[in-house]
């Protein structure tokens, strides 16, 4: 059985994590998933 | 629990796209009627060259513009290999093996299908446009897998 771990206590902040760059990067790829995926939809439409 | 309020922004747009892309598929599978290719229907590999309609393959009228195009495929061909079509046609394909799974993809269309020996796998389609197709398989097959391809021709 796994040994019980030493429990590390989390120091909690209270100010916020700087998330600008995450959610520009989250919106980048977003996008170009819903690119790619409209891309091939409309190419597959295109050839029915 | 806490959630940053960009974190909740994204999972609004993830869960958002995710409900459009599904309302969209669903939409166009069963309102549409764009179905992936069947394969329901099951024949004895052992038994295709005795069995309807693989006892004589190749294309057959079955309505005003409507045929159904038989293709038997082994390693490492199809046959019949060369099929004429009229323009326009509303052709539904049927396929089966007779040994190990190959591919059926006419590049340039939506036809793109698997061959699985035990099923036999159809798919409707329209050919609009006059000119060759390449018949290809697409899923290796063995050692010939490269040359095995075969040519359509629609014809005014």
């Amino acid at each position: 059985m796994a040994k019980p771990t030493t429990a590390v206590r989390q120091t909690k902040k209270d100010e916020e994590p700087a998330l600008k760059g995450t959610l520009a990067s989250v919106f980048l790829l977003g996008f170009f998933i819903i690119f790619a995926w409209v891309s091939v939809y409309f190419l597959f439409l295109h050839r029915l | 629990m806490h959630i940053h309020k960009y974190e909740k922004i994204w999972l609004a747009f993830g869960i958002g796209c995710l409900i459009v892309f599904l309302t969209v598929v669903g939409v166009s599978a069963f309102a549409a009627g764009q179905q992936p290719p069947s394969c329901l229907t099951t024949i004895d590999p052992e038994k295709v060259d005795s069995t309807p309609p693989f006892d004589h393959p190749g294309l057959v009228k079955k309505g005003d513009n409507e045929y159904e195009l038989n293709i038997v495929v082994a390693a490492f061909s199809f046959t019949p290999n060369t099929i004429e079509i009229p323009k326009g046609a509303k052709v539904t394909i049927n396929v089966t093996s007779k040994d190990v799974i190959h591919g059926f993809e006419i590049p340039g269309t939506n036809v793109n299908m698997m061959v699985e020996p035990g099923y036999v796998n159809s798919l409707t389609t329209t050919f609009d446009k006059p000119g060759e197709y390449t018949i290809l398989c697409n899923e290796y097959c063995g050692a010939g897998h490269h040359m095995m391809t075969a040519r359509i021709k629609v014809v005014e």
